[in-house]
């Protein structure tokens, strides 16, 4: 890579001293005197005009003597201009030049590359990548290669079950759906393809349980009636459509299911109590785990659901960042950032949503009205 | 290592740009030879080492190289490899850099072609030159260098915006860029001038052709934007006095006087002065839409950078070459020498004719354009200045200079006689009066206007078709040899021709399809048929099409006219997946010379679907009037000859007419 770097320095720097060396002698000609070589070429070109008869006699008469005007005048001004040129301030002026090529040139140029340039980073093709060993790569570039596989092949059921969780972890909820869904058009459904497709459209769709993700919790339970992960989310569909009596009977039902120390359980817990409903704490179960390990898990459960909703924040935040999003997008990454109580950062993202959403007076209304609710309205 | 090359490339073309500024420009003012010489090969390499930096560009697009960050965001590894490649100058970081590589191209070409050029005024040519380009290296390096990588690289990129993934994007910033940029070496030549002091007839003879050059690229570059927002924005419209647009439509508007004056002053020594001038604001009206475009000023398809700091530095380049371009003028001006005097009414005359009242329409775009914006800036207050106020101010300032063109190229040199000039255009005139009557009666008196405007395209058209019959004297000399004549004729002659022509042309679109255009705006369900002009168009359904990297509702429609099936059209509705991005894709047929376009809306749950319908009459005369201008340029740069406009003695005129 040096080698091309130094040739075309070298290159530059040549095509500075050549033309100083070679034309050192002749001196310019005043331009009075080239301008009576145009007026000679006028003539000639006159000549030959009348020649091929474009112009008429009398045209050709009426244009030599103007030209012949013109170089009368152009002579006179040369005889004018014509004195001598002086030698020494030309040597320096050279010496200042050649200087110029030899020394500033391929060190401003190096310098500037050196405080730019990245030159350890090589070119990285895209196809060289997906053919290079699989080992060490990262997620996104399996996923890219899945991707490739499937854009080519997208008959096989398999990769798209394979990728679809990758996706709900990479927080691309709607492509995660779509992916479920071409795996149970492939292999069949199941329980959890079912139940995963449901919630990859809840996740794609704020937390909302929609009629498509509804109908395929629905399909789920019908597969296994004890499943519990859909029934959790059709009793949140129930709990949503502020269908009370209902909601309250379906989470009581999802209840008994509990053997003590779930996770689930507890949301379901806090789910009845915001209804209103008091649910004593799970009895201690004779050979279950100690109050120690619930919290424990508990803990773990919320560490691992901090972490998750932390990288999907990340994520978001990210790509609002390098290509802006829907306004939806921004009240979504505004939300989750309250959620994990990070305030410094909810400011600076109500800031930059304002910047991005300015031309959409309705959209900076809502984004206002949210960050108010919030608690950082101004 | 490649794109590293190529930032390597662009940091030394800079640097040695900076040579180019200062060495030639000194060798110049102080006659030294040698220094002189330094321009030619420098200009040269530039050329060379901006090109490295374009090809290692293109080659990350096209390798789909995601560790650039400009490739990553205007880029995506499924895009077809047409547009990978056009996504080079899709974007602000690449476009400038085809803008600059242009720069380097011209100044490549002044060094390479400029042999008959006096040493001097090529060596400053080329500094100023230098200049420019050192100016936008600089921009480009410090807030938009398309070579930063991003390191871990993406596995995929954000797409180019799906309204530029069009054939319209492989021609129609080339073509504007080449435009633009070819008026900076006019510039230059004009600030050569003022630094050497004197205008001189190698001045003279150089700056029409490049003037023409690059007059004929805008032209072109124009109409294909134009052609495109008419395809792809599904309007139907093919110019909207959008601000965009105006920032290319005024350095035409100047360039177009900028070439008549040329003309002037190679034959004739005179409006020298007002010809440096022009050439100054011509550069700098597209200086200025280069600012508008890229500071964020505006929003819209265009419009690549938001970054303030890009838009100061913009405003930076351009108060810089315009401030100092005129104050050099200012102080340097007075030492020109003024040649050539002329009677009002003759060639000279009319070209100055021309020069005021194109000026002036450019000064009205420029109201027209920058109004809103500094009263945005300084009130916070909103207006849009649309067709109207253009259609009030522009339109009477053309109206003048189309009903004065065909007598220009008429009139003699020096001094003219208008009553023999307008003799004989009594039969043009009877052609356009005819053509007004015919239009009046085939349309009804209520569209007198359009009519009267068929009557001037039908007077522009007519009066270029006789100057260049008159020019081959048929009743003087008889068929043969006024065949041979025509045929000899000049190209300086046919390119005027065919300039006027195509300018009477485009009028003539323009005035057909505002006047007699029918639209009809409906939803459509299968099997359902609407009437427009002669023509019946059967709606077959719509499908779902996957493209590479979008999905398409495609609809299908019969077109029918006196019960036999013509054509058919199949506009489409397009999703890309990328950015979630809808586009239209209009379905336009073509018949003679007018168009039925169809667009699709919104798309409807039983099959049907919201759709504008368009009959547009002579629609496409709007863009081939543009293509005969752009023909009568090529015409015309290829008359190599060195020209002389002289007087021809009034007696023998007489006499020979006789």
């Amino acid at each position: 890579m040096w080698i091309a770097f130094s040739l075309l320095t070298v290159l530059a720097a040549l095509a500075v001293l050549v033309p100083l060396a070679r034309s050192g002698r002749a001196q310019a000609r005043a331009g009075s005197a080239h301008d009576a070589e145009v007026y000679k070429a006028q003539l000639d070109e006159v000549g030959r005009d009348l020649d091929r008869g474009l112009i008429s006699q009398e045209a050709a008469v009426a244009a030599r003597t103007e030209i012949a005007r013109r170089l009368i005048a152009a002579d006179q001004a040369a005889t004018r201009d014509a004195t001598g040129e002086p030698g020494d301030a030309g040597r320096l002026r050279l010496r200042v030049v050649q200087m110029l090529a030899v020394v500033v040139v391929p060190l401003a140029a190096i310098g500037a590359y050196l405080a730019f340039g990245a030159p350890d980073i090589p070119d990285q093709p895209l196809v060289a990548r997906l053919q290079a060993s699989t080992q060490d790569r990262s997620l996104p570039e399996l996923v890219a290669r899945v991707e490739q596989h499937l854009a080519k092949d997208p008959e096989d059921g398999r990769g798209w079950d394979v990728l679809a969780p990758v996706y709900m972890r990479l927080g691309r909820p709607e492509d995660a759906a779509a992916a479920y869904a071409a795996a149970i058009r492939l292999l069949g459904p199941d329980v959890n393809r079912e139940t995963d497709r449901g919630e990859a459209l809840v996740v794609a769709n704020n937390g909302i349980v929609s009629a498509e993700a509804h109908a395929a919790f629905e399909r789920a339970v019908k597969l296994d009636p004890e499943a519990v992960k859909p029934r959790f989310f059709l009793a949140l569909a129930l709990t949503q459509e502020n269908r009370r009596e209902a909601a309250i009977a379906a989470w009581q039902d999802l209840l008994k299911d509990a053997r003590g120390g779930e996770a689930w359980a507890e949301a379901v817990r806090i789910e009845l109590a915001k209804l209103g409903v008091e649910t004593a704490p799970a009895g201690e179960p004779v050979a279950g785990p100690s109050r120690e390990d619930v919290k424990a898990a508990e803990g773990m459960a919320a560490d691992e659901r901090g972490a998750m909703i932390r990288s999907m924040v990340d994520g978001l935040d990210a790509r609002l960042a390098a290509d802006g999003g829907s306004t939806a997008e921004w009240l979504q990454l505004m939300r989750a950032l309250a959620v994990l109580g990070d305030t410094d950062r909810l400011r600076q993202v109500i800031a930059r949503a304002g910047e991005a959403l300015k031309d959409d007076p309705a959209a900076l209304a809502q984004v206002k009205s949210l960050a108010r609710e919030l608690g950082e309205g101004s | 290592m490649i794109i590293e090359l190529g930032h390597f490339a662009l940091i030394l073309a800079f640097v040695l740009a900076l040579v180019q500024c200062v060495v030639p420009v000194w060798g110049a003012v102080s006659g030294d030879r040698r220094l002189m010489a330094v321009a030619p090969p420098v200009a040269g390499m530039q050329f060379l080492l901006v090109g490295i930096a374009f090809a290692a560009l293109s080659h990350a697009y096209v390798t789909s190289d995601f560790s650039v960050l400009n490739v990553v965001e205007n880029s995506h590894s499924a895009k077809p490899d047409l547009y990978k490649i056009t996504g080079v100058w899709g974007n602000h970081e690449g476009s400038l850099l085809l803008w600059v590589l242009i720069l380097a191209l011209f100044g490549a070409l002044v060094a390479a072609f400029g042999r008959n050029i006096p040493a001097d005024l090529r060596a400053a040519t080329l500094g100023v030159q230098g200049w420019v380009t050192a100016a936008f290296l600089l921009f480009m390096l410090a807030t938009s260098n398309p070579f930063l990588r991003v390191s871990p690289a993406p596995m995929e990129g954000n797409d180019l915006n799906p309204i530029l993934q069009d054939v319209g994007l492989a021609i129609h910033p080339p073509l504007l860029y080449i435009g633009y940029v070819g008026f900076s070496i006019v510039f230059s030549f004009a600030i050569a001038a003022l630094l050497l002091g004197r205008v001189d007839a190698a001045w003279a003879r150089w700056v029409r052709p490049w003037t023409l050059l690059a007059w004929m690229f805008l032209t072109l570059g124009i109409a294909m934007g134009s052609y495109w927002a008419y395809y792809e924005l599904g309007w139907g419209g093919y110019w909207f006095w959008d601000p965009v647009e105006n920032a290319s439509f005024m350095p035409w508007l100047a360039g177009t006087a900028l070439l008549h004056s040329a003309i002037v002053m190679e034959k004739r020594g005179a409006l020298k002065v007002w010809t440096v001038l022009l050439a100054i604001l011509t550069f700098s009206l597209s200086l200025l839409g280069t600012f508008l475009v890229r500071s964020g000023v505006l929003t819209s398809v265009h419009a690549f950078a938001t970054d303030p700091l890009r838009g100061t530095f913009i405003l930076g380049i351009l108060v810089a070459f315009i401030g100092g371009s005129l104050a050099l003028y200012a102080w340097r001006a007075p030492l020109l020498k003024q040649g050539g005097l002329f009677a009002p009414v003759s060639r000279e005359g009319a070209l100055v004719l021309n020069n005021l009242l194109l000026t002036v329409a450019a000064v009205s775009v420029l109201v027209g354009t920058l109004y809103p914006l500094a009263l945005e800036a300084l009130t916070d207050e909103k207006i849009s200045v649309g067709p109207p106020f253009f259609n009030l101010t522009f339109g009477p300032l053309m109206v003048p200079l189309l009903i004065a063109m065909p007598f220009g190229p008429l009139l003699a040199w020096k001094r003219g006689d208008l009553a023999a000039v307008s003799q004989r255009l009594y039969a043009v005139l009877g052609l356009a009066l005819a053509a007004t009557l015919v239009t009046a009666w085939a349309q009804g008196t209520e569209k007198i206007l359009a009519a009267l405007g068929v009557g001037l395209a039908a007077w522009v058209i007519c009066g270029a078709v006789a100057e260049i019959l008159s020019r081959a004297r048929f009743r003087d000399v008889g068929l043969s040899t006024g065949l041979s004549r025509l045929y000899g004729l000049p190209g300086s002659a046919w390119g005027t021709a065919l300039g006027h022509a195509g300018i009477g042309i485009t009028l003539l679109g323009i005035v057909a399809v505002s006047a007699f255009e029918e639209e009809k705006v409906l939803t459509i369900r299968p099997g359902e048929s609407v009437e427009i002009g002669d023509y019946r168009l059967a709606f077959g359904g719509l499908a779902r099409r996957t493209g590479p990297n979008y999905i398409d509702d495609v609809g299908h429609f019969d077109i029918y006219r006196g019960g036999a099936k013509v054509a058919e059209a199949d506009p489409a509705k397009r999703l890309y997946t990328a950015r979630r991005m809808p586009t239209t894709e209009a379905g336009i047929v073509t018949f003679g010379l007018s168009q039925i376009y169809v667009s699709i809306g919104e798309v409807h749950a039983d099959g049907g679907a919201d759709i504008r319908l368009y009959h547009k009459p002579l629609v496409t005369l709007i863009w081939l009037g543009c293509l005969v201008m752009g023909g009568g340029a090529v015409v015309s740069l290829f008359d190599r000859r060195l020209r002389v406009g002289a007087p021809k003695p009034a007696r023998r005129q007489l006499a020979a007419a006789e």
